[in-house]
Order: C-alpha cells, then structure tokens, then sequence
C-alpha cells in the first residue's frame, strides 16, 4: 500500500492507495483524481464553502459499489470544519465543510468522487441560494432533448426577469439554476414557484416535458425535477466529477454555447472530461460565478 | 416526498443512483490494535443487527412519511437548529446550559489504537459489564499477526482490555477471540452499574438438603447452548403479516412531489402564462 504524507498550508495528510485505478475503463487512478480535484480547486471551492457535503465514496473504483456519507467521519483530522444540522428524523448530525484545499484532498483520499451539496448552506439551511431545475431525459430522450427544454425554460425565465445558468450534470441531463443570494427565500418558496414554472412547461410542451417522476411518462420526455428544491435534497456540485466509466465533470455552459450545441446534435460534445474541464475553466473563469453572487427576488410569489 | 432508507444501504452500481441514501458505512472505526511491540491494523465492524421491525410513520390521509422538528409548545412553532442549544435539568425549570465548544473540550481525542494495556481472563467479567459487541476485521498486511493473536488468545482463554475512542467517547473494552476472529466487546464503566443491595436477599439459613436439592434439578435440565433452538416469534410473526400483506394488496404509496396539478398564486400564473405565450411567438 503506498502512501505519501503531503502537507498543504501547514497541515499534513497522508493520501493512500495512490495508484488505485477508480475508473478501471479508462486508466484515471486515485492520484489523477486528487490531481484534478487540485488543478479545479480555484474554482470548485468557492462552491463548495460552508454547505454540508454528501461524499459519495468509491472505495473501490466507478465499476464496484459506492456508498453515500452524510455525516462527517469520525476519523477526520482535526482541522476539518464541521457544522451541525438537523436529520430528518430530528437527530444532530455533524457535516463535513469543504472550505480549504486540505479538506478537498482528505475528501478526495476517501476516493470521494461525487461531490453532493444542498442548495443552501449549513448555517441557513431553510434558505436556498439557488432556484433549480434537474432537467433528466427519460427513456429515448437524450441530453439534446434537455438542451431544447433548457433552451425555453432560459428565455421563459429571462421573461420574467430573472438571469439563469446551466450545467451539465455530468451524466446525461442539465441542471438550471436561478441565483437568489437573499437570505430571505425559503424553500418552500423556490418549490412553489419552480413547480408553477415546470408545469407551465408541460403545459405547452407535453411531449416534451413531464413533471413527474414515474418511469412511464418520462418516456421519450425530458423530466423537469422541480422538487430538488428541498432542505433535505442535494445537487451534485458543479466540477464535481461523475463516477461515470470516463472522469466527466458537471460543467457550466454559456447559453450561447448550449445553443450552439443544441445545433450541432452530437451527444458527445456535451460532455465535459477532466482534462477539458480544467483547461476551459483557466481560460474562460468561472461561468457559475454569477450563481453566488447574484441577488434575485422571485417576482408574483 | 421520495421514501429515504432508514438504515445505512448499500447500492450496487449500475442501478440507478438514488441522490438521497443515508450515509452508510462498512467499516466504523479502523485504525490498529497494539501492545508491546505489536500493532495489527484492523477495521471495526457491526457484529449484530437487533432484529427490532423498524417502522416509518406515516400520515394515514396520503401516507406522506412524517419527519420530526423541534417544536417550541410556547411559541407553538418549530423552532430552527441554530435557536437550540443544550440544556442539563436540575430542577424543574431549571437548566444548565452547556454550549458545544464546552462539550468539544472534553471529548477526547480521536486516537487510531486499540492499546492493549492488560490481559484478563474473560470468565471474570460478568456480562453485566457487556455493552455492545463488534468484530475486528484484519486490514491489509495485519493478516499474519492478527491470526497468530487470535489463535493465542484462543489458546489461553485471555482476553485483552484496552482503552478506545470511538466517536465522541473513550469506551473501555475487552477483545477476545471468537471462533477465530477478534471480537471488540464496549464495557460498561463500574460507575454505571447498578447497584444490587436493594435486590439481594437477606441472609436466612439454608439447609444442606435444600442446598442439594437445588443443584440436582439445575443438573437434571443441563444442555449445550445452543442458540439456534431460540428465534424471535414476535418478529417472525410481524414479518410473515409483512410478507402476507405484500402479497395480497399493493403498497401504500407517498405521494410523489409533483403528482397535484397546478395550484401557485393566481398571479404567479397569469405571469407564466402571459411570458409563455411570449416565448413561444418569438420562437
């Protein structure tokens, strides 16, 4: 078993297991992903910070299992932030805080692939940041499906005045978030208003869009998952990569360029590799900077 | 609402992904067990299951799983985490409040051993003093030293008392050897039992036929344990009613998020309706 004690802003940490192969199909071991999660920290942590992180763990690579980790592992250094929050069931849980590039390289030693996070943060967690839309393709329906649906919901929410960004979810469908940043906008609320939105949507698109969940009316439609706005609910991180057979990565996407792709109706192209993903986030910055920082008043709510 | 998974489950890859399974664990704890010279790296793992039926509750109108809040009968609302803190009881309506740093400050430090700091002989620890079993699971490269310690601690009927910090607490345990696996048993502090003087007897005289009467019996009803011939009847009862009743009738369902239609403040929908008819002209 190798080891290697690395120390990252005066903290040391032992990274194991570094040429474990996680993504056996393609050659991507332990070390290229801690090297990836390194390259994309710029970016990736300012959306990570101060939201309780879901891991979801690879031990043994994307083709064996995986187990989700709310809690924060007891076996965690010592300088790993924490916060409490409420389960479900009404108990206190500790949750891990990625807010440094130490806690992102402890995470990702635990082969911690997927990075899931709610869409408010720990210390306000009834108040989202962000409003979203999981757009999801049934069976037959396919991410340019989803890029058509993303397409319209855009110019639906520009009509009302609110700005919209999208990512790939890494896998096959979209994600559409609407920036909030109020403090003030519950959950409750952002479900309210992005169901009214999903089933407008269905409304004018019904063989496009459904917004229910159950298998046989998402045939061949993309489902609009508006109940994602939830407390209890997480999203995957956008630059999260996917445990998927290559190391793709939700990435953001300019409206422009969704379009141009919608066009161009190759599946391929929509997905974003790790290698891509850092060299496009160097050059182009952030395009999900905006969904931290924008202020955003849901309107006729 | 999406059913959530009370306990910890583990999903196979390629099904597909639920976003919401509860945190599961193979392992709860690993790190190495050590005295003298030798240190064995070892993973701790749930050696039972309480074989309780867990329940959800449900809400009889549309069967919704119900969750539980803090709820404030003064203010007759639930009452948010960040307005909640820790209270001891020391009479009625009186509390000492104890912040969490106060309590970070006496939790030990999590450690990666079990020091084996004596060896006893097991006979001597009543159950009494068992709290919760695990089993040690030898990690990469422990294999060799783990077996050699199983099979001694076999030989010689000894078993190891160690201190150990798990989670937020320093347990006091004994790992002993069990059909050739280490098993880890937390013990009970001496503080925490209870104390027998209310319930032993007084001394009265006891005569020595009585004496051997007693013991003849106990020898007439002698057996091997033998804890296949015990089931919980309750429990194999709850689940053939389960088994039974999933055959006869479908399952209840929760409504999914999503299965009303419209509804939204009246305003809300003139505007979407009024902006998709917009989008749809311009396109």
């Amino acid at each position: 078993m190798s080891r290697k004690i690395v120390e990252i802003a005066g903290k040391r940490l032992s990274l194991s297991n570094l040429e474990k192969d996680l993504y056996p199909s393609y050659g991507f071991t332990k070390a290229h992903v801690l090297e990836y999660y390194r390259r994309i920290s710029k970016f990736i942590l300012n959306h990570l910070r101060d939201r309780a992180l879901t891991f979801k763990r690879y031990p043994d690579g994307v083709k064996k299992d995986f187990f989700f980790e709310k809690r924060c592992p007891s076996h965690r250094p010592v300088w790993v932030k924490t916060a409490e929050v409420w389960g479900d069931e009404g108990e206190r849980k500790k949750v891990c805080l990625v807010n440094d590039l130490e806690t992102l390289m402890w995470v990702e030693n635990l082969a911690s692939l997927e990075l899931h996070l709610p869409l408010a943060r720990a210390g306000s967690p009834e108040t989202p940041d962000s409003m979203v839309f999981d757009l999801d393709p049934g069976d037959q329906a396919d991410i340019l499906d989803c890029a058509r649906i993303a397409l319209i919901l855009h110019d639906l929410l520009s009509e009302l005045r609110l700005a919209s960004y999208v990512k790939t979810s890494g896998k096959k469908g979209l994600h559409v978030f609407v920036p909030l940043n109020r403090g003030e906008t519950t959950f409750e609320e952002t479900k309210q208003f992005s169901k009214a939105v999903a089933e407008i949507m269905q409304e004018n698109y019904p063989d496009l869009v459904t917004t229910k969940m159950a298998r046989e009316y998402r045939k061949a439609r993309v489902f609009i998952n508006w109940s994602q706005n939830d407390a209890s609910k997480t999203m995957i991180c956008v630059y999260s990569l996917r445990a998927q057979e290559k190391p793709t990565v939700s990435f953001p996407l300019s409206w422009k360029e969704l379009k141009k792709l919608a066009a161009q109706k190759d599946l391929e192209t929509f997905q974003v590799m790790h290698f891509e993903a850092v060299r496009r986030a160097e050059k182009e910055g952030d395009l999900f900077h905006e969904v931290l920082k924008k202020k955003q008043r849901l309107p006729h709510l | 609402m999406k059913r959530k998974p009370r306990t910890p489950i583990r999903v196979p890859s390629g099904s597909s992904p639920g976003k919401e399974e509860e945190a599961a664990s193979h392992g709860i704890w690993s790190g190495t067990i050590s005295f003298s010279l030798v240190a064995i790296p070892v993973e701790l793992v749930k050696a039972v299951e309480p074989g309780r039926v867990s329940f959800r509750m449900l809400h009889t109108k549309d069967y919704s799983p119900l969750q539980r809040k803090m709820f404030c009968p003064e203010e007759e609302k639930i009452v948010p985490p960040d307005e909640i803190v820790r209270g001891y009881e020391i009479g009625p309506d009186k509390y000492i409040v104890v912040t969490d740093e106060e309590l970070e400050s006496v939790t030990p430090e999590r450690s990666r051993t079990i020091e084996v700091v004596e060896f006893i002989d097991m006979k001597e620890v009543d159950p009494l003093y068992y709290d919760h079993p695990y089993y040690l699971v030898p990690l990469k490269g422990g294999e060799k030293a783990y077996q050699l310690l199983v099979e001694a601690m076999h030989r010689t009927g000894k078993a190891g008392l160690a201190k150990f910090v798990l989670g937020e607490r320093e347990y006091f345990v004994a790992v002993k050897s069990t059909d050739g696996v280490l098993t880890l048993i937390t013990l009970h502090y001496r503080e925490e039992i209870l104390s027998d003087k209310e319930i032993s007897p007084n001394e009265v005289e006891t005569g020595a036929d009585e004496k051997s009467h007693m013991k003849k019996r106990i020898k007439g009803m002698m057996a091997d344990f033998d804890p296949e011939k015990y089931a919980d009847k309750r429990r194999k009862k709850i689940m053939d009613i389960l088994k039974k009743k999933a055959k006869e009738k479908a399952p209840v369902e929760a409504p999914e998020v999503g299965e009303e239609e419209g509804g939204g403040p009246a305003d809300l929908m003139t505007a979407l309706k009024e902006s998709m008819r917009k989008v749809k002209k311009k396109r």
